[in-house]
């Protein structure tokens, strides 16, 4: 089942099911994504967003189904093979390099030479906080900045395709709002898988919505219309 | 900076230092010096070991209890060479031929795709090789010429070797005898055991849809072994005579690039045939390389044998005659004197100057690698989270081997330059490997300054215990005078060890969580 | 969850081992011609030079079933667990042979020093963890080993050439009374190994194992795991210390290797091959290691342990759970085993597990 007809799909997730050592954690997850929107994947804790994410970038032991990035089979790949197809995994609890100084934690993104000298302006002008703090250390950042690293290291290199896990976990609502924005930017150049458990930061952002209840995808549409669709967030997401 | 100073640690240190200089009260001041620098030396061999060890504990998580075993094989492999280079010149060809097969491993892999059969009978196939392969080894193998020494022989055990090679004369050997079939013969055999092996490996290992290619690129490393093998083959006389007659200065370091080079080898060989099946069990990789570590030891024993022998200092440290000891650093040089007078006390230039030297430049350099390369910051950040590296576009399996490589290169480093002053036995890797674990339980596990720090510390306590074993320990406020037996010596780093991490469970630099 | 079954039916396996184990030496004795009579007054050769193997590996059972305890069962890794079994075995050496004391007050410094051990390792608990905790224990058990071999104490000890001309008490004296002494290991043997099951099938084993599995879960449960630990501390340290006095009062020196971190090794080893926390897998393993050892000395000598090692290797490498844990998962299991190995090889493409 397709999202929509009319624009060309980045990714399509076919069925798959993975496990995390012998646990089966996603028990069916279909769903596609059309190039250059955001999809939201929503559902309660512990129903296996993360894990979906995961499984794109084979980060966990998928055991059945089919993942294609641009037509391309890419499960089975390594994590490391994944990424240089061009996708960009921004990982939950803002997994920046505690050891690395901010632009350690850039440079280190790079997939060639030179990939980072070319976005610095770029990257600067979203996140100017980072220029300010360029040679301190991740652990010296504040939570908010953290997270502005995490992103912008998946800016460094040419992504089509970013996948970002709670990225407005323990922020204050203003830096929240600052997301947002952020976002809203990227998408202009990449598509975007987003997670999050702040409805309001998916239902402002995603172009698109699945949810995911048990390890299954249940549900997929426009996000314009699940908002107004109260019945259906309240039963899903537990949210009013 | 918000960085936090560990207080604990720093009033150890400082306890430490205490206890050495209320120690050192009763010393004259060259025995202190004498002493001191010891402590730097057994130090820096002590580092050589631990680097390796926590940098690889550091990113792979695995404690590689075979570095001792590596430490000694890399003394051993010197020795060879330095000692025997005809030895060394017959293998080499060999083993570069080995490594030929395997470095074809593009072309098998390309012939493993072009072969029409269905996968399960590919790899039926692929076992038929393998078995091949060990048949011809066994067929070959035995045959090709190597001159060696005899352990049962005394007159052409490794100890005469070493005695004589120490006086400045070479043993005659006699050259090689051929076994039944031509050294060339028995040589290319070597090549087409290990490319029967290699591809019956690709047949096993094959998978489909990877693309191959036969660029000419590629060819190169297969191309350089093959000649240089074939070379060092054609030219083994003249070879084995030049080596014989080299200053021992340079023999002494090519020697060390041979072990370094086997070491790094070794380590590579290791971690992706076996640490890597591994990872997910890591009580089974300690028990790997516990083993592993065993194995080496008894092959080492078998192949140079129990007794101890030296490698002979070059001759840029061994001189004793007009002009020594050197009083100035001036007449090191010019006299190449094996010892120089500081405070009225002689010191050995090799085992208490240049060592401690050689320590702190690896230090220096592997602290280089680790802030300054880009292979660093990985393995700097593949230390905290490795996942998280590799999602980022890196394969990190492949710093993973690098890491292992390097850490085993910089044991054999350290067993060959510590061969001169220490000596070669067979209980010299547990030794190290133990003074290596001390240290970086005492520094902290993964932290490359705490394996500086803690190599010091168990080079200094073991010297100085030696030293007031020979003086006594006035203690203080009273008349007695407590002489520790060289026996109680490693139980006192021992002592240390077990303070240490009962304050600080994770040593004195390591992260306190 | 055996508590329905006898005691009889319970302990079926090990009760057999045990009948065969006190036959062997009359069969054996028939197969050289000596009947059971002067098998009985230990005046067969051969008979009497199995019985001594038969001690050995019980010797070596008893030493590798606390070390499984301690490793297998509750996962801490100690690299000095050989000091129990030779400050055991030490003790006893000196106490008979410079002190003279009778064996019962021996046994019962022996029961003094395998608290006080136990103890010392114990205050280490609840600070260190993993790594640490074998490295603190590895240093404890060296320190002790240098002590032994060191000169000052050669007195005592003998150094490396060992502690040699311990009386024997006369009643087992195993040189005269082979085969009481047989039976007594035998029977020290089969008794720890019950003690050791019922141990682990009790709810106090049931937490070691969790403890083993997630010590942080075990903790949120409410134990106290610190007091645990030192229960199986205490329990194993006393076992390998039973082991201790046996070997001394069996051999005729007491070599210093014993206190050497190549004896924890054997232990592991022993381990490895039966099968982790499964505690017939110690018994197993030690005929295995002994009998391996005994073959390969016969035909190789010196290069013997290099064969080891190679063997220790591929169990680690593809026998993981060692043979009794590989035939207890059993049947269709078995088949799955071979998969594993099969896909190591790259034979079959890897299934996914069943639930």
């Amino acid at each position: 089942m397709k999202l929509t007809s009319h624009s060309e799909i980045i990714l399509e997730v076919q069925g798959i099911q993975s496990y995390i050592t012998h646990y089966h954690i996603l028990e069916n997850v279909t769903f596609d994504v059309p190039k250059g929107s955001i999809v939201a994947l929503l559902g309660r804790n512990g129903a296996g967003k993360t894990t979906t994410l995961k499984s794109i970038m084979n980060l966990v032991d998928v055991r059945e189904g089919q993942i294609l990035f641009e037509g391309q089979q890419i499960q089975g790949l390594t994590p490391y093979e994944v990424a240089q197809r061009d996708i960009g995994y921004v990982p939950e609890h803002r997994a920046i390099f505690r050891d690395l100084s901010v632009l350690e934690n850039l440079r280190i993104a790079e997939r060639k030479k030179g990939d980072f000298d070319a976005k610095r302006e770029m990257i600067f002008e979203l996140f100017p906080d980072l220029k300010k703090f360029i040679n301190l250390r991740g652990t010296e950042l504040s939570g908010g900045q953290q997270q502005m690293l995490a992103i912008a290291r998946a800016l460094v290199p040419e992504n089509r395709l970013l996948l970002i896990d709670e990225p407005s976990e323990g922020l204050a609502p203003v830096i929240i709002e600052q997301l947002i924005e952020v976002i809203a930017q990227l998408a202009k150049q990449s598509t975007v898988i987003l997670v999050d458990q702040n409805f309001l930061v998916t239902s402002k952002l995603a172009d698109y919505y699945v949810i995911i209840e048990e390890g299954k995808s249940v549900e997929r549409g426009v996000m314009a219309e699940l908002i107004n669709d109260h019945a259906k967030i309240q039963r899903y997401l537990g949210v009013a | 900076m918000k960085k936090k100073i560990n207080i604990t640690g720093i009033l150890l240190i400082a306890a430490f230092i205490v206890f050495l200089v209320l120690a050192g009260r009763g010393m004259e001041p060259r025995d202190l010096l004498i002493t001191t620098l010891r402590g730097f030396s057994v130090g820096s061999v002590t580092f050589l070991v631990a680097a390796g060890f926590s940098l690889i504990f550091g990113l792979l998580d695995v404690l590689n209890l075979a570095q001792g075993t590596l430490y000694m094989i890399g003394a051993y492999i010197g020795w060879t060479v330095f000692v025997r280079p005809d030895t060394f010149i017959d293998i080499t060809p060999l083993i570069l031929f080995l490594m030929a097969g395997f470095a074809l491993g593009f072309l098998w892999d390309y012939l493993a795709d072009k072969i029409t059969l269905d996968a399960r009978k590919k790899k039926i196939l692929g076992w038929v090789f393998v078995v091949l392969s060990v048949v011809l080894a066994v067929l070959i193998l035995p045959r090709y010429p190597i001159a060696m020494w005899e352990l049962d022989n005394y007159a052409q055990s490794p100890i005469s070797f070493s005695y004589m090679a120490d006086q400045g004369i070479r043993l005659p050997v006699s050259p090689a005898e051929t076994k039944g079939i031509p050294a060339m013969v028995a040589l290319y055999g070597s090549f087409l055991i290990s490319a029967v092996l290699a591809f019956g490996l690709a047949l096993i290992r094959y998978k489909e849809n990877r693309q191959h290619s036969l660029h000419w690129k590629k060819w190169r490393v297969f191309g350089i072994l093959i000649i240089l093998g074939t070379l060092i083959m054609a030219f083994n006389t003249p070879l084995t005579e030049w080596l014989m007659n080299m200053n021992t200065n340079l023999l002494f370091v090519i020697a060390a690039i041979i072990a370094v080079l086997s070491g790094i080898g070794l380590g590579a060989l290791m971690e992706t045939t076996m640490i890597q099946p591994l990872y997910s069990r890591p009580v089974y990789q300690l028990m790997l390389t516990l083993g592993l570590g065993t194995i080496g030891m008894q092959l080492v024993k078998a192949i140079w044998g129990m007794p101890e022998f030296v490698i002979p200092k070059p001759e840029m440290f061994r001189g004793s005659g007009p002009g020594c000891p050197a009083t100035t650093v001036k007449d090191v040089f010019t006299h190449h004197c094996s010892t120089i007078m500081i405070l009225g006390g002689r010191v050995r230039v090799y085992d208490e100057i240049v060592l401690p030297i050689v320590g702190v430049i690896i230090l220096v350099l592997v602290w280089l690698l680790l802030k300054k390369t880009r292979i660093g910051m990985i393995i700097r950040a593949g230390v905290q989270d490795s996942n998280m590296v590799e999602a980022l576009g890196i394969n990190v399996r492949r710093v993973f081997t690098l890491v292992f490589a390097l850490g085993a290169g910089l044991a054999a480093l350290g067993g060959v330059l510590s061969a001169p002053s220490y000596g070669l036995s067979v209980s010299m890797g547990e030794k190290f490997l133990l003074n290596a674990l001390i240290a970086l339980a005492i520094g902290g596990l993964t932290s490359y300054p705490g394996a500086a720090l803690g190599s010091l510390m168990v080079g200094l306590i073991q010297q100085f215990m030696i030293k007031y074993g020979q003086i006594g320990i006035p203690i203080p406020f009273t008349d007695i005078i407590f002489k520790p037996t060289p026996a109680i010596i490693p139980a006192s780093t021992m002592l240390l060890m077990v303070i240490v991490l009962l304050i600080l469970p994770n040593g004195l630099l390591g992260r306190q969580d | 969850m055996n508590k329905n079954k006898s005691f009889l039916s319970r302990n079926k396996g090990i009760l057999i081992f045990l009948a065969v184990m006190l036959v062997l030496p009359f069969i054996i004795g028939l197969f050289e011609g000596s009947n059971p009579v002067a098998v009985w007054n230990n005046q067969g050769t051969f008979s009497k030079h199995l019985e001594g193997i038969g001690i050995e590996i019980f010797i070596l059972a008893i030493f590798a079933l606390s070390y499984d305890l301690l490793f297998g069962v509750t996962g801490m890794m100690s690299f000095g667990h050989t000091m129990f079994f030779a400050v055991a075995a030490y003790t006893t050496g000196i106490a008979l042979k410079s002190f003279g004391l009778p064996l019962w007050q021996v046994l019962l410094i022996i029961v003094g020093t395998s608290i006080v051990q136990a103890f010392l390792f114990s205050i280490v608990l609840p600070r260190v963890k993993g790594v640490t905790f074998t490295m603190v224990t590895l240093g404890m058990a060296s320190m002790f080993h240098i002590i032994v071999m060191s000169s000052d104490m050669i007195k005592w000890t003998g150094a490396d050439v060992g502690l040699q001309g311990v009386p024997k008490p006369a009643f087992i004296d195993p040189t005269i009374e082979r085969l009481r002494f047989y039976v007594v290991a035998l029977l020290i043997l089969v008794l720890v190994y019950i003690f050791y099951k019922r141990f682990i099938d009790s709810p106090t084993g049931r937490v070691c194992v969790s403890i083993r599995e997630n010590e942080s879960r075990a903790k949120m449960l409410g134990y106290n795991t610190t007091i645990f630990k030192v229960v199986v501390m205490l329990i194993a340290s006393f076992t390998a210390s039973i082991a201790g006095v046996l070997h001394t009062l069996y051999q005729p020196i007491v070599s210093p290797t014993i206190a050497d971190l190549g004896y924890t090794v054997t232990g592991l080893l022993i381990v490895l091959i039966g099968g982790i926390a499964t505690q017939s897998g110690a018994i197993v393993g030690a005929f295995v290691i002994k009998l391996l050892d005994l073959a390969l000395r016969g035909i190789m000598k010196d290069s013997a342990p290099l064969v080891t090692g190679v063997v220790y290797v591929i169990f680690v490498l593809f026998v993981p759970y060692g043979i009794v844990g590989s035939l207890k998962l059993g049947g269709f299991k078995i088949k799955q085993g071979w998969q594993m190995l099969l896909e190591r090889f790259g034979l079959k493409k890897a299934m996914p597990k069943e639930e």
